[in-house]
């Protein structure tokens, strides 16, 4: 995906037991702060086609 | 190399003979110069039919799936790779082939040749390391090895990784190549040089699905952008629908990629497609030093799960 | 019909004059693609230097994705599921530097699009907003063949005016229609010159097409017999099934429609569709009466060489532009599937 030119950081991949609560708690901390860091997304939002 | 086709003729006309085989996939010569097609020969008095030259660059392996005959097929190095992933992937079972080895120097670049001739080539000749193109009046030679597609030129594997029969002596492997040097230029541009990179480079697809239809790995019975129910990707040539096709694509065939640049050269809009799969070629290279392929008996790396499987980016 | 010269100074000038009444179009040259024709930004000029277009130039009139309605699904709006027509602009558009083929190939478009019983509304006001503005073909390829099938690089069908290079840089003008009067009016366009001077370079221009096929027994042949020739199987062995012969084709037409929705608003587009693709026949039920891809290549060239010469009785729906022989990845030639076509006989 960054090879593609999507930011690093809209992607996360974690490995999470059920017994982690703690951990998964800590996980989506850091994604939805990393992700808000870097505002609304302006690649791959599709917009309305434009009429020929 | 363009000597085989006494032995490829030779061979054909014995399994087809002896009732070894029900049919040979070949090329036969093209109605164009420097174009061949695939061709399947039933009948002993057609194997004359077949040909062999620079320009055998569709990969045969494409026209094997799912078939039921016992099959005579000519194998470069690479449509051999693919019929290893054929055998891997059970798509064909080896009892049902008999290989044809095509031991490759490169096909060349056809394209790139009617650019630097300038003017509708009407006559081709090659030898062992020229080619001649003739037309409007003019000729002109290039050395062979100036004008190989790319993916030939870095090619690591030309000769057959699997075969029965041979139509030529086993050449010298190519050892002093660097085959990543367009991948890491890109992986070192910033993120939104990488982006409009390949906004740029998708501009002008058609959505045509040659690249898909050429390769010898993309057989699934509905693709996922023909998928309906949901549906995956939109249909319209929408710069966004068009990159997820490309991509997803690229990682379908992530770890079974030979490189054979079938989808390149099918490409009408000349697109290099092979940017994504190289890409995870070269990533599973250094991942998992895997080149797909190379061994019947090896499961890919991307269906295995090894305790030491390095984890990249997980956190 | 009288014939115009332009010169260069008038070329330029008039290009600018028309830029105010008509949205322009023409083949445009980006750096390391190939030309094509695309909707020419304000002081852009059309690029007449190319030979011809990689794709054909059936997409200013029919565009590979047009949208043709919107909806919302949102049930506090009083519309809501209901379709509603987009606004389009079919303002006047001229369209410089097609060949012959390609403007021919709008005609046989138009047999199926603007018919007694059927008129494709997108298509037909597209269609008639546009001013043909042709480039004669003085230099044809290697694999052009429109002589061969009712046609020629000189061919005034589908046009308004054909533009022929004259030696001091400039242009010789035929015009052809009403349309193209006014066009070459309202450009400054009025020298009137000798007609006499366009024969000479059309025959040369005729003599240097060496690609010739053969089409006479066509309609003569059985269409059953055909079908069920046994050459199919070896015609598709090389086939791939991808949709480039269809959409580099300037005459094939047909297309798919698809509804995209987004939370709750919604657009209604048709896309262009291939007949080489599984799904086009794919049924509700599972069922496909064109399994095999040996069927679908059978009906990409029985449609063009055979039921679309029956129905029409019209000639072939080929103008012999080229495009599919030489993008076909596996060169498959349609000249040579119309010869074995047109020479067929039934055992």
């Amino acid at each position: 995906m960054e090879y593609m030119g999507i930011d690093r950081d809209r992607l996360h991949f974690s490995w999470v037991s059920s017994a982690e609560a703690s951990k998964f708690i800590t996980v989506v901390k850091e994604v939805t702060a990393s992700v808000k860091a870097l505002g609304p997304a302006t690649k791959f939002v599709k917009d309305r086609r434009q009429v020929s | 190399m363009i000597g085989y086709i006494d032995k490829i003729r030779e061979v054909a006309l014995k399994l087809l003979n002896e009732e070894k085989v029900d049919m040979v996939i070949g090329y036969r010569q093209g109605s164009l110069p420097m174009m061949t097609e695939p061709c399947f020969v039933k009948r002993p008095e057609d194997v004359e039919t077949l040909i062999w030259d620079s320009n055998c660059r569709i990969n045969l392996a494409a026209y094997l799936m799912d078939r039921k005959e016992k099959i005579g097929i000519i194998a470069k190095g690479c449509d051999s790779r693919n019929i290893i992933n054929h055998l891997v992937e059970n798509k064909i079972k080896r009892e049902q082939l008999v290989i044809i080895g095509a031991p490759c120097k490169g096909m060349i670049d056809n394209k790139a040749i009617a650019l630097q001739f300038g003017q509708d080539i009407d006559e081709y000749q090659e030898t062992e390391d020229q080619i001649t193109v003739k037309g409007g009046g003019t000729e002109k030679t290039f050395q062979k090895v100036d004008v190989l597609q790319e993916n030939c030129a870095i090619c690591n594997h030309r000769n057959p990784v699997v075969y029965d029969e041979l139509a030529g002596d086993l050449v010298e492997e190519q050892t002093d190549i660097d085959r990543y040097e367009d991948i890491r230029k890109i992986e070192a541009m910033d993120i939104d040089e990488k982006w409009n990179f390949f906004e740029d480079m998708l501009s002008t697809c058609i959505r045509c699905y040659a690249c898909r239809n050429a390769c010898p790995l993309c057989y699934c019975p509905t693709c996922f952008v023909d998928e309906s129910k949901p549906q995956w990707v939109g249909k319209s040539n929408d710069p966004n629908d068009t990159r997820t096709f490309h991509f997803l694509r690229a990682f379908h065939c992530a770890g079974r990629c030979t490189d054979c640049g079938a989808c390149e050269r099918a490409c009408p809009m000349d697109i290099p497609v092979r940017l994504f799969t190289k890409k995870l070629g070269k990533d599973c290279l250094d991942l998992y030093g895997w080149e797909a392929g190379l061994d019947p008996e090896q499961r890919p790396p991307l269906d295995t799960f090894k305790p030491d499987d390095p984890n990249v980016g997980m956190k | 019909m009288k014939v115009i010269q332009i010169d260069t100074n008038q070329w330029t000038e008039g290009l600018a004059k028309l830029e105010g009444s008509y949205r322009m179009f023409g083949p445009a040259e980006t750096e390391g693609k190939y030309p094509e024709f695309k909707e020419l930004e304000k002081g852009d000029v059309p690029n007449l230097n190319v030979s011809n277009t990689h794709l054909s130039a059936k997409s200013v009139v029919y565009p590979q994705s047009e949208v043709m309605f919107e909806y919302t699904l949102d049930e506090a709006k009083e519309d809501h599921h209901q379709l509603r027509e987009i606004e389009k602009d079919y303002s006047p558009r001229a369209v410089f530097g097609i060949r012959p083929c390609d403007a021919a190939a709008n005609l046989i478009i138009q047999r199926n699009f603007d018919s007694k019983e059927y008129r494709d509304p997108y298509w037909v006001d597209a269609f008639e907003s546009c001013v043909f503005i042709g480039h004669a073909c003085e230099n044809p390829g290697a694999t052009c063949f429109c002589t061969s099938v009712g046609f020629g690089p000189f061919n005034e069908d589908g046009l308004d005016l054909l533009l022929v290079e004259s030696d001091n840089g400039g242009f010789l003008a035929k015009v052809i229609t009403d349309k193209g009067a006014v066009l070459a009016k309202s450009a400054g366009w009025e020298t009137e010159t000798d007609a006499a001077a366009l024969e000479p370079l059309k025959e040369a221009a005729e003599a240097k097409i060496r690609s010739k096929v053969n089409t006479d027994q066509l309609a003569k042949q059985d269409a059953k017999d055909l079908f069920d020739a046994p050459i199919w199987e070896d015609i598709g062995f090389a086939c791939l099934n991808c949709g480039t012969c269809t959409y580099s084709c300037p005459t094939c037409w047909c297309f798919d429609i698809q509804d995209e929705v987004k939370d709750k608003s919604g657009i209604r587009m048709r896309n262009w569709d291939s007949c080489m693709y599984p799904l086009f026949t794919l049924e509700g039920s599972g069922h496909n009466p064109r399994p095999e891809k040996h069927h679908r290549i059978r009906q990409r060239f029985m449609h063009k060489l055979k039921y679309y010469v029956d129905k029409y009785q019209a000639g072939v729906q080929c103008v012999g532009c080229g495009r599919c022989v030489r993008l076909c990845p596996v060169n498959i030639d349609i000249r040579t599937v119309c010869e074995k076509m047109n020479s067929y006989k039934p055992a």
